[in-house]
């Protein structure tokens, strides 16, 4: 990595407070670091106190550092049987990556490594040309798909982790990476104890898998006569939830879907028996009779595609490891020179990863720009800029040091 | 509505019934039983209370405690546990687990609300709460924690038990109607199974003294070892690989590359049916990035060969599920929760209905087929 690289970088970690790299457990988790220029991760670390590890930080600054989810009785033994688990944070990591969104077809391209095929946007599980799936892709962020990392985070916390996990604000941590998404962290020692089952159940839960309407309250009690019980849309949880979904999508579709799928006389008027069943499915007590039992199964497809909506997209990886390599708070992100910050629930709706995550906010760089999509760091927008116009310009340093990270630009 | 709950003490019979409680095991620890130093003649009724609880549970017959005296029940249950651990026999242990769960179960349906709380805390620390809802198709009698259920739950593998099929609310989930007795009874069964794993335990040595008490559990386990030592033929059976384990195949002879978890699935099932580890390397030398120095060394690693030394089990169906490896359950999916029980319940059934096979897979079966009337 070039030395204005590892200059600023030494330069953050100097300027940081021990209290900056505070951490609950701090003294039973394992750290793992890795360096510029280096394949192999340094793992099985362990310190004394905060500032022991930024002393190390200051000599050594590594691209990417990481801490365990876990808490060890030994964290810097190697052999993972040894070390000794006590418990581990339950964790959600939800990244821009993984999210199929519009502007990704202006930034984001992939190539196929066996026949050069290419294109733009999200890449395609398969190349469409020769069928492998040998892929490479080069991703950026804009502050779009950011925003809907961030308000994948808000769904989380809203609709799931406060109604129903019963978490307070105070329990959940949140931590923009200093990249494309954003970690959770619940502060809650009853979770702590769970192994890899429970916490995919967690993982499940939120990403809407495994869902069955009928084990949430529909049921036909007369097959003779049609009538459907079913959740009404003011009960909590998932069978709230269904309820909910049934009822937006019948408010929402066009007066085709609702023929096609509702209707049981032909002859009726649509509007008058959407009228009909929104009142029915909101009304207290529910009703959701005078369906016949093929326009319930249709209720069970409708629901569960209506769920996608609500469901949360997160790396249920991450959720269910028990022993996972995390990145540090207030450390930098060797693929950005953006510094992995903390933030209080009040103040996400705010945050601007791109500009409040700027770990250097002084001085400006020469760089010589090879190519980048149209990108944003702070105030200053750049780009695009095509392999073929590539050019030498000067740039505030957290930008230049934020192409130089993502190998689009070299310091001239 | 919450009510107000009324608290209720655990006597010595509730002790005997439920060896799991704090109370039973400050008991044991306050009479100071010690193993080494344990003999017939200082607890007469002990020694044969203990190979009693194994002998029924082992039989599946419910073991009744003994009302008039329950302290020698209560001190009986630990050496019980000593016994059975000295044994060394993971599907004894199993067996016993499993009946201690539905003996728990069947005791707790005929507990009071108050009751029930109490041993939930005391025997695993839990706060259930009794509460009185009654939704259209259910009744909900308690509620537990989140955290709480989900130590428990996932091990039931069946969709009314999955967290997202439960009503959940502010970090309760509730329980339908008689659910409680399964939470609790699968808490004692886990407790019993844990506890078995723990280093401690696997180390264990039962002293000499007390072998001669074992002889007639020996003979049973004898005998019952046929039906219930359930390990999977260590043959390996090209017709019997679950869809999921097709599909993955199938996906590497497409030149796909496959996820960490997908090689890693693939792997544990070779190993588990009798491949060996440079049968596995030869099948991901197709894959893409194929490295032999690294996949080798996954590989031995998986297989207990370096490393923990252990072997590393196939992941259940569940988490095939959660990771997106589930490719859409056949029939006989749904009866099983794990690949390997669906591998060796297909071979059952290709033993009893004989398909054509190929000709090169013939030899094999037979030996399948030879193996396994064996064992039936």
């Amino acid at each position: 990595m070039y030395n204005v690289v590892l200059e600023q970088f030494q330069h953050y970690y100097k300027s940081l407070r021990k209290e900056d790299l505070s951490l609950l457990h701090f003294r039973e988790r394992e750290f793992a670091f890795l360096q510029f220029d280096e394949q192999t991760m340094i793992r099985h670390m362990s310190f004394e106190n905060e500032a022991e590890m930024k002393d190390y930080l200051t000599i050594r600054p590594p691209a990417h550092l990481y801490y365990s989810s876990a808490y060890y009785q030994n964290p810097q033994d190697s052999n993972m049987g040894r070390k000794g688990w006590i418990g581990a944070d339950l964790i959600f990591d939800i990244d821009a990556d993984h999210i199929p969104t519009e502007c990704k077809k202006n930034h984001d391209t992939w190539k196929c490594l066996d026949c050069n095929e290419g294109g733009v946007g999200f890449p395609p599980e398969e190349c469409p040309n020769c069928k492998k799936k040998r892929i490479s892709t080069n991703t950026w962020v804009c502050d779009e798909c950011l925003l809907v990392a961030k308000k994948e985070i808000f769904k989380l916390i809203d609709d799931y982790l406060i109604p129903d996990f019963g978490l307070s604000e105070g329990k959940i941590e949140i931590c923009f990476s200093g990249h494309r998404g954003y970690h959770l962290h619940v502060i809650d020692d009853s979770y702590k104890i769970l192994n890899n089952d429970g916490r995919r159940e967690i993982a499940d839960y939120v990403r809407g898998l495994g869902l069955k309407p009928d084990l949430h309250g529909f049921k036909v009690i007369s097959k003779k006569d049609p009538l459907l019980m079913g959740p009404d849309i003011y009960n909590k949880g998932w069978r709230g939830r269904l309820a909910k979904s049934v009822y937006a999508h019948l408010n929402k579709c066009n007066s085709k879907e609702l023929k096609k799928l509702y209707l049981q006389e032909k002859n009726e008027d649509e509007e008058e028996y959407r009228e009909r069943v929104l009142q029915k499915i909101s009304g207290s007590p529910t009703w959701w009779g005078g369906l016949s039992e093929a326009q319930i199964k249709k209720f069970y497809v409708i629901a569960l595609e209506a769920i996608k909506d609500m469901a949360c997209n997160i790396d249920e990886r991450v959720t269910i490891d028990t022993k996972r390599l995390i990145r540090y708070p207030n450390s930098l992100h060797g693929k950005s020179g953006l510094r992995a910050c903390r933030i209080s629930y009040n103040d996400l709706e705010r945050f601007d990863p791109l500009g409040d995550a700027i770990a250097f906010k002084n001085g400006s760089i020469k760089v010589y720009v090879k190519d980048v999509p149209k990108i944003r760091i702070g105030d200053t927008e750049i780009g695009p800029i095509k392999e073929k116009d590539r050019k030498e310009i000067e740039v505030p340093m957290a930008l230049g040091i934020y192409m130089i990270c993502k190998g689009a630009a070299k310091p001239v | 509505m919450v009510k107000m709950q009324k608290r209720v003490f655990l006597t010595k019979e509730d002790q005997a019934n439920y060896p799991f409680l704090k109370e039973a095991t400050n008991f044991v620890e306050n009479f100071g039983v010690n193993l080494r130093e344990l003999s017939i003649e200082d607890y007469p009724s002990i020694i044969p209370r203990a190979t009693q609880w194994i002998q029924d549970n082992i039989e599946g017959n419910m073991f009744t405690t003994n009302i008039k005296d329950p302290d020698s029940d209560i001190l009986a249950y630990p050496l019980a546990l000593a016994f059975l651990f000295g044994l060394k026999k993971e599907w004894v242990i199993n067996r016993f687990a499993t009946s201690e769960q539905k003996r728990i179960k069947t005791l707790l349906l005929n507990e009071n609300p108050e009751h029930i709380i109490e041993i939930a805390k005391s025997g695993f620390g839990w706060d259930l709460e009794s509460i009185n809802i009654n939704q259209e198709e259910a009744k909900f009698q308690f509620s537990i924690s989140v955290a709480n259920y989900l130590e428990i739950a996932p091990q039931f593998h069946s969709a009314e038990w999955k967290l997202i099929n439960r009503y959940v609310d502010k970090g309760k989930v509730y329980l339908r109607n008689l659910e409680y007795a399964r939470l609790l009874s699968g808490a004692a069964e886990n407790k019993i199974k844990k506890r078995a794993m723990e280093e401690e335990v696997r180390k264990f040595e039962l002293p000499e003294k007390f072998k001669p008490y074992l002889i007639n559990i020996t003979k049973i386990i004898e005998q019952k070892k046929d039906i219930y030592d359930e390990e999977t033929p260590l043959i390996w059976v090209e017709e019997a690989k679950p869809p999921c384990v097709i599909a993955m195949l199938n996906d590497i002879e497409s030149g796909k590359n496959l996820s960490h978890m997908a090689r890693f699935t693939i792997s544990t099932f070779m190993l588990n049916v009798g491949k060996k580890v440079e049968d596995v390397l030869e099948l991901f030398s197709r894959v893409p990035d194929f490295d032999e120095g690294k996949t080798r060394y996954q590989i031995e690693h998986i297989a207990g060969e370096i490393g923990s030394k252990q072997k590393y089990k196939m992941p259940k169906c569940d988490v095939l599920r959660s990771f997106g490896l589930c490719v859409g359950p056949d029939a006989l999916c749904e009866e099983v929760w794990y690949p390997l029980i669906y591998y060796r319940k297909k071979i059952e059934e290709m033993k009893k209905r004989p398909s054509p096979v190929p000709q090169e897979q013939s030899e094999e079966l037979k030996k399948v087929r030879k193996r396994l009337q064996k064992n039936v």
